[in-house]
């Protein structure tokens, strides 16, 4: 309005594009080279200087993928671990998370901390005496030697997005359910868990993505190729010395769909969960 | 009918029973055994006798051996390094983000994809980045002029090149805790100090950093939390290399165990480890119990 208005909103426009550039670019460089590297034939990328652009893109590096691993095995893995684990990590956070915030408890705030500590506990610590106990159960090399950590791994966080939401119901909606006749636990699965359907969504899509991404249990519990999970059998392309780059990142583009499928669609859940996980934590 | 009966403490704490029962089961009873472990070792003159008694031997051994203090130091600098170097990258990228976007979600989508990358992905990208023949880094080095390098073969070099990994992929996390920080100040205050003629340097020192400051407490403390476990990307960029150069003690300890079959000296590195991690979080929780305490009920 002023007559200063114009060049002002240009900066201001020319600043909003600048900042949205390079966030853009640090998030989505990484990807864009493997996808146009795994594009590239062998010999083009040898050359010197290196191409940037593929020069004869090729799919024939997304074949070799498929056939040198059992990608999709892997893929299966992870999908089996990472979703039971979260199914059972969401129950049992959300019995947790309702005693928390909807019933009296003593050491309220005690049990809040503890659950906080084990949060921070380190996983190579775990590590050691989890493999020798999943060892001395014979359960080396099954899906329960992952799901059960990977399970407890997420329910502090999972614990502490579901209280957040859980606490915002009101407690009269509670009260009538249960003068209609239901129970605390049938009030909590009929009326607060609907309710906080967000808040247990969020918590689930936290769990997996944990699940999905670990990489030192699943390396150390499963040693069987067709029992890898996909972070781990990510790393079986590479020779002990030879880096097949086209080969490889034909494969982390593979693996890399489930997991852009599942940001891309629930990114606002994510980001919601990630910060009242952080934030309030 | 008869669950209605229960007093709340006492459904609570059935609610709560699952939970505990699976935190006894991964958690208390394996660190339990690894502190017991850790007392006990295996004579390698004759392994079939089982472990022995060992006291404090796996400790001392660990006070003498030279690999154990290099890849303690060596995550000692990865922490020093990238907690920082993630903070000040991640609050670079959150005040970017924080811009007034018409369309939300390409800026969003660009901090969410670094997080949910799988750590050891970011790991063999940034591997890839750094190859010295076909690499990006070399080349765009070569194109402003400057000698390419030996990245992951010179262990400064590596160090540099795993530290530049971590902070890409922690930075982002980073950003979105940030950003959400940053969300809650309220606008009022910014208008005010531009009434008052205050600059958006001042503004950022006065406003910006004191409001963000228990968002950044957090992100620093998860951050030190993770970089004290860093073992996915350096296993996957360096494998440790060159030598044992850029080892960190996570990737020691798994060495030791799984490699090496060492239960007892594998269980004494993680008990120090742990040890280490529990210096960090108690006092972040005590900073937490100093400012969620207030505001609870109980």
């Amino acid at each position: 309005m002023s007559p200063k208005a114009a060049p002002v909103t240009f900066n201001r426009r020319t600043m909003v594009w600048f900042a949205a550039i390079v966030v853009m670019v640090n998030g989505f460089f990484p990807a864009v080279w493997i996808l146009l590297t795994s594009l590239k034939t062998e010999t083009e990328l040898i050359r010197s200087p290196i191409t940037y652009l593929p020069e004869a893109p090729t799919l024939a590096n997304y074949d070799t993928a498929f056939t040198a691993q059992p990608i999709l095995r892997f893929m299966a893995n992870s999908l089996v671990v990472a979703g039971l684990s979260t199914a059972l990590c969401v129950l049992v956070s959300a019995l947790a998370a309702y005693a928390l915030t909807r019933l009296r408890m003593p050491h309220r705030n005690l049990i809040m901390s503890v659950l906080l500590a084990v949060s921070m506990f380190p996983l190579i610590s775990l590590m050691v005496p989890l493999f020798k106990l999943m060892r001395e159960l014979g359960l080396l090399n099954t899906y329960l030697a992952l799901i059960l950590p990977y399970a407890v791994l997420s329910l502090p966080v999972c614990t502490l997005v579901m209280a957040s939401f859980f606490q915002d119901i009101p407690p009269d909606l509670e009260a009538a359910a249960m003068v209609d006749g239901c129970s605390r636990v049938g009030a909590l699965f009929r009326i607060v868990v609907p309710l906080s359907a967000p808040g247990v969504f969020t918590a689930a899509i936290l769990a997996f993505v944990n699940a999905w991404d670990e990489f030192l249990l699943a390396l150390t519990m499963m040693n069987r190729v067709s029992m890898r999970t996909l972070s781990v059998g990510i790393t079986l392309y590479q020779g002990e010395f030879a880096f097949p780059w086209p080969l490889i990142s034909a494969a982390l583009i593979i693996a890399l769909v489930p997991i852009c499928l599942l940001i891309a669609i629930f990114q606002e859940r994510v980001v919601g969960g990630l910060t009242a996980g952080g934030v309030k934590g | 009918m008869r669950r209605k009966d229960l007093s709340e403490p006492a459904l609570g704490a059935l609610l709560l029973l699952p939970a505990a029962l699976l935190l006894l089961a991964i958690v208390v009873y394996p660190i339990a055994t690894l502190f017991w472990t850790s007392l006990h070792a295996v004579d390698n003159a004759n392994p079939a006798a089982g472990e022995h008694w060992a006291g404090v031997e796996n400790y001392t051994r660990a006070f003498d051996d030279g690999r154990f203090w290099h890849s303690t130091l060596q995550t000692a600098i990865y922490i020093a390094v990238t907690v920082p170097g993630a903070l000040v990258v991640g609050l670079g990228l959150a005040l970017l983000a924080n811009r007034p976007f018409r369309v939300k979600w390409p800026v969003r989508l660009s901090l969410l994809l670094p997080w949910a990358l799988p750590l050891v992905f970011a790991g063999l990208i940034f591997r890839w980045f750094f190859e010295y023949n076909t690499g990006v880094v070399n080349d765009v080095l070569g194109r402003l002029g400057a000698e390419p390098l030996q990245w992951l073969s010179s262990p400064t070099l590596a160090t540099a090149a795993v530290c530049i990994a971590i902070v890409w992929k922690a930075s982002s996390f980073m950003a979105l805790m940030l950003l959400a920080g940053l969300q809650t100040i309220p606008k009022s205050l910014y208008e005010a100090a531009e009434v008052d003629g205050a600059s958006k340097w001042q503004q950022f020192r006065e406003i910006t950093l004191p409001m963000l400051r228990p968002a950044i407490f957090v992100a620093l403390i998860f951050r030190t939390i993770t970089a004290i476990q860093t073992f996915d990307i350096p296993y996957a960029m360096t494998g440790g290399g060159p030598g044992d150069a850029t080892e960190t003690l996570a990737m020691y300890i798994h060495k030791t165990t799984l490699d090496f079959l060492d239960f007892g000296y594998g269980s004494a590195l993680a008990a120090l480890m742990f040890v280490f991690s529990m210096v960090a979080t108690s006092g972040y929780l005590r900073y937490t119990r100093r400012s969620v305490g207030r505001g609870a009920d109980a």
